[in-house]
């Protein structure tokens, strides 16, 4: 099989000397093409880290990261911004919408960026399915916990991009929808050849998942 | 496959941006307005001032054209005309200059009347008209004042005047047909007849004067060697204007340059302001520039979206920041150039200060963006998403402590030192410049002043004495002794008292000579002859030299009675003698008057001087009192000793003499009575007057001069100042809405709030206090003693001020109080689930 993610002694270390904290602690890891990964941890035993180191978003401070074959720390940040985007799509455990613009808006705001016409049709379906169809022109403040982050997800398949990184996408949902969201995620996952990384607590939604990655004091248990 | 960028969308998000944060926006764009004003209003004056000495220089050289070509015959005109670099030309045919010695220095040319260079050099005539018949004269009113001629159409007048064709001399009659005010040609005019008498005066009309405008003035004075080698005609005489002069236009420069200069100051106000306020919005801007980033926006695009959000707050401020600087600058040039009718801000409006004002605006609203945009292209979105916790983890250090709402609010106070300093620093400079100018402003000493130079109420002056470079006509007769009679008789006057002078030639015997030569040879303290002090003007120097070896001067003799007599001997230091009224009533004795109050530069008391025949006995001596006296003296009496005496022993001597000065004391309350009077009496007589007002405006308006810049930069700064502390203390309470909500989820009361606010306030104050208000008044006592110890100003006594500090203080407590009660107020409107769900 294809090798997507791969990352090789990855450390993120914070502070200095006693206030040293080691986030993740040489992780090495290697994740397949299409393959619906769960990474399970307890709080501060660098989950989201690991999530924020695969996707690009921080650097690590010892170690690469390859997806598809480019090592992220070749690009200089206008090229991994835009690798990024278009390669990428990256679910927030906050979120992180922007304000200021409307529902519809925020969900194609990576295309837009990119200048690329999205796919009314497919993105309508995710809308439909998430439940958003009649909130697309409500601003994020007006939404719920859940809806944003239903919002959140639709964005980051909008663009279908080749690997889904999902930080707690179910964390504000409830059992039925996360069960929806999850299989959407699968659905769109085999749709589209997506690979799809996503950090859970709970344990019914790992399970569902093809191969699960535990994270202990910052490195992989298992 | 790693190139495309949309650009469109950060247009859209600022857009946006804006319309959802109206009220930061708001205050953004007042700054940038601030910003923009300021630029505005250093700029035109700048350019105003420049323009404005150029003008005066033209002014004074009497012309607009860039040269004037002498002696040319018609034919060597029309070539200049022709030539490629003269854009237009005004042609003047002058049959001689006025030659008569009250006209002092300046040159008065006997001219055929000629429209263009009439209307070229402001000389057209005001009251009646141009020369239209032949014996008919037009004048201009300083010459009129200087000759003695009285201003009235239809007067005769006697011209001396040297023929530019063989250089002799004649005088011949004229009927006054017209005269104007002057308002250029100080130094420079002419006085106009027709060309038929021109003619029958002998004159054949071929030679003319040339005056050229340039296509491009840059070096008229090699361009107009330039035309006449071109020409052939290299033995052309020619003057070039004194505003295209290069030391001139260095000095307009130089004078312009100190408020371009200011301009830099601007530019730091304007960045501080800015870079405050966008400090203030430091967590939200980066937080939101890494959110977006973390959604794929590029570094590039960051870039355009920050040069977007700039361009956006420029378009703004810059509107109402020209008007405002505009109005401020129409308002304080008036102040800048003194003495003209229009206002100097509209009579020398240029565009470029605009545009100018609106690029350096932008710039320094940009500039002040960039810390925040390079942070965003810098950092990773995760730093920048984790910006405001990375602080919140520096201050997890505090250690375990029981919980007040004091260490609340003073934990509060440290995590807001940012904003604090920020604040603190515009204030901090503001302050101190404003007490500094107040302290100087302060320090200029009005009534020290009015002492030296208003030595009465009015002082009125003879129409030929009314300028400072005009020289007194003894012969004028614009104040007459019924005008004085009728003066002393005005209810309102309490003191009275005139002023006659003759210039006489005397003679020093070899002791009166050795004590005024022994003055100016002795060296001062830094070791130079007193007299190398006059050095650069040449008439003192000729005059000195003459009476050191042939002991022959010029005596100014000066008959003074009532308030003059009082001002000019009783009331005046005696250097040398004493001095008895009856005694010099007698008309025996005379009061010398030298130079200065130290130096005993005229003949010794005791001794004997003959003025016109008649042996006076000096009966003291005292320093001469500039002010008392107006106009000039001959160049020949540049050296000169004054000798007092009584008006009727001066009326005795020289019967038919004019009255110089006039000067008046009054009873204020009859004031507006007295001054319609006086303009009454003296109208259409060209008799100046000064009264006390005038000084005080003088005064007034020399310490608005000197100190209205600082004041301007400092008011401003504090106005950012005070903005910025608004700024800090409303967005401290903004970005805290999710954590009040925290506190009052826990069970505290929106009264404990307010307590816990009103605690914040008391400690910010309290440190801010303590930062100011010593270091305030330490700079502006270190400040101040060191201007007063160099500046060069001779009426300042030193007054140490604080007023700004303690104006602004109180009002810094209540703009703290009530927007804290304000804005708190409004956060806790929403509910604490609500406010709980802000993710912004």
């Amino acid at each position: 099989m294809e090798v997507i993610v791969k990352a090789n002694g990855l450390k993120k270390y914070y502070g200095k000397g006693e206030t040293l904290v080691k986030a993740l602690d040489g992780v090495d890891l290697e994740i397949e093409r299409g393959k619906f990964t769960a990474i399970v941890g307890t709080s501060g035993s660098g989950k989201s880290t690991l999530l924020n180191m695969l996707g690009g978003l921080d650097v690590p401070t010892e170690g690469s990261v390859q997806i598809g074959g480019q090592e992220l720390s070749r690009l200089n940040s206008e090229q991994a911004t835009i690798f990024r985007r278009k390669q990428i799509g990256f679910i927030f455990q906050n979120y992180n919408l922007i304000p200021v613009l409307t529902v519809w808006e925020n969900i194609i705001f990576p295309i837009t960026l990119d200048r690329r016409r999205p796919d009314k049709k497919f993105i309508m379906e995710v809308v439909q399915f998430l439940g958003l169809d009649s909130r697309l022109d409500t601003l994020p403040n007006n939404l719920s916990g859940g809806q944003q982050q239903r919002v959140a997800i639709a964005r980051a398949l909008a663009s279908k991009p080749s690997l889904v990184l999902a930080d707690e996408p179910t964390g504000n949902l409830d059992s039925k929808t996360s069960d929806d969201v999850v299989g959407l995620l699968k659905v769109t996952g085999s749709q589209f050849r997506q690979t799809i990384v996503m950090i859970t607590h709970n344990p019914d939604i790992a399970a569902q998942a093809d191969r699960i990655i535990r994270i202990e004091d910052g490195k992989i248990a298992g | 496959m790693l190139n495309n960028n949309n650009l469109k969308i950060c247009r859209r998000l600022i857009l946006r941006d804006i319309k959802f944060h109206k009220g930061q926006y708001l205050l953004s764009g007042i700054a940038v307005m601030l910003v923009c004003m300021l630029y505005t209003f250093t700029l035109c004056l700048g350019n105003l001032t420049y323009d404005g000495f150029i003008y005066s220089y033209k002014m004074m050289y009497g012309s607009n054209s860039h040269i004037l070509f002498y002696d040319l015959t018609p034919a060597q005109a029309v070539k200049v005309e022709n030539h490629r670099m003269v854009r237009e030309s005004v042609s003047l045919f002058t049959l001689g200059t006025l030659h008569d010695e009250m006209l002092g220095v300046r040159n008065v040319k006997l001219a055929v009347v000629s429209p263009g260079w009439a209307k070229e050099t402001a000389s057209v005539p005001l009251t009646g008209h141009m020369p239209r018949e032949k014996g008919e004269i037009a004048l201009d009113e300083i010459t009129m004042n200087s000759l003695a001629i009285p201003h009235e159409i239809g007067t005769e007048v006697s011209v001396t005047w040297t023929q530019t064709a063989d250089g002799s001399e004649r005088t011949d009659r004229f009927i006054l047909c017209g005269f104007w005010e002057n308002r250029m040609g100080e130094t420079e005019t002419c006085a106009w007849v027709t060309q038929e008498t021109a003619l029958a005066l002998g004159d054949v009309l071929d030679k003319l004067t040339l005056g050229v405008m340039l296509y491009s003035p840059t070096d008229p004075e090699n361009q107009a060697r330039e035309i006449l080698s071109d020409l052939g005609i290299q033995e052309i005489r020619f003057t070039t204007n004194l505003a295209c002069n290069e030391a001139r236009k260095e000095n307009a420069g130089e004078r312009s340059m100190k408020f371009y200069r200011l301009t830099l100051i601007v530019a730091l106000c304007g960045l501080l302001l800015l870079f405050q306020m966008e400090k203030l919005l430091a967590g939200q801007n980066i937080r939101f520039y890494g959110l977006i980033k973390s959604l794929g926006m590029t570094p590039r695009q960051l870039r355009v979206l920050s040069a977007v959000r700039a361009i956006l707050l420029s378009v703004t401020g810059i509107l109402p920041g020209w008007i405002a600087g505009f109005m401020i600058c129409a308002f304080v040039a008036p102040h800048v150039m003194v003495g003209m009718e229009e206002n100097p801000a509209f009579f020398f409006l240029k565009i470029w200060p605009f545009p100018a004002a609106a690029i350096l605006t932008f710039l320094t609203v940009f500039f002040s963006c960039l810390p925040a945009i390079r942070s965003a292209v810098k950092n990773t979105p995760v730093e920048m998403l984790r910006y405001e916790e990375r602080d919140r983890k520096k201050r997890r250090k505090a250690g375990r402590r029981r919980t007040s709402l004091f260490l609340l609010a003073l934990s509060g106070l440290f995590r807001q030192k940012g904003r604090f300093v920020a604040a603190s620093v515009s204030l901090l400079i503001s302050l101190s410049i404003l007490c500094c100018i107040q302290t100087i402003a302060a320090s200029y000493d009005e009534t020290k002043y009015l002492q030296e130079r208003s030595l009465f109420d009015y002082r009125i002056a003879d129409a030929s004495a009314a300028a400072s470079m005009q020289r007194y006509n003894p012969k004028s007769r614009s104040i007459t002794r019924s005008m004085y009679e009728a003066l002393a008789a005005h209810p309102a006057v309490r003191e009275i008292g005139m002023v006659c002078t003759m210039e006489v030639p005397m003679h020093a015997d070899l002791q009166d000579r050795a004590q005024i030569v022994a003055v100016f040879e002795e060296t001062d303290e830094n070791g130079i002859a007193r007299k190398e002090h006059m050095a650069d003007d040449p008439d003192w120097m000729t005059g000195y030299e003459t009476m050191r070896e042939s002991g022959d001067y010029i005596g100014i003799v000066t008959g003074v009675n009532g308030l003059t007599l009082k001002r000019a001997v009783t009331d005046n230091l005696l250097i040398e003698g004493s001095f008895c009224e009856e005694l010099f009533a007698t008309g025996q004795y005379v009061v010398a008057a030298g130079s200065s109050s130290t130096l005993k530069d005229t003949p010794p008391a005791g001794s004997k001087v003959t003025i016109s025949g008649r042996e006076f006995e000096i009966m003291a001596s005292v320093p001469w009192l500039p002010s008392m006296i107006s106009g000039m003296d001959s160049k020949e009496a540049q050296f000169n000793v004054t000798y007092f005496m009584p008006v009727d022993v001066f009326e005795e001597l020289f019967p038919d003499h004019g009255i110089r000065n006039v000067a008046v004391n009054i009873d204020q309350n009859g004031q507006d009575a007295f001054e319609q009077f006086l303009t009454d009496l003296l109208q259409d007589t060209g008799a100046d007057v000064i009264s006390v007002k005038d000084h005080q405006w003088v005064f007034h308006n020399a310490v608005f001069h000197s100190c209205m810049i600082p004041f301007f930069v400092g008011s401003v700064m504090l106005f950012i100042g005070l903005l910025s502390f608004v700024n800090a203390q409303m967005m401290g309470i903004l970005v805290r809405k999710k954590e009040f909500a925290v506190y009052e989820s826990l069970g505290m009361t929106v009264r404990q709030l307010r307590r816990l606010l009103f605690l914040e306030g008391v400690l910010y104050q309290g440190a801010m206090f303590l930062l100011v208000i010593p270091s305030v008044a330490a700079f502006t006592y270190i400040a101040g003693q060191w201007w007063l110890a160099h500046t060069n100003v001779w009426c300042v006594t030193w007054q140490y001020s604080l007023t700004p500090l303690w104006l602004t203080l109180p009002l810094l407590s209540l703009i703290s109080f009530a927007v804290s009660f304000g804005f708190l107020r409004s956060v806790t409107k929403e509910s604490v689930t609500e406010r709980l769900r802000i993710f912004r």
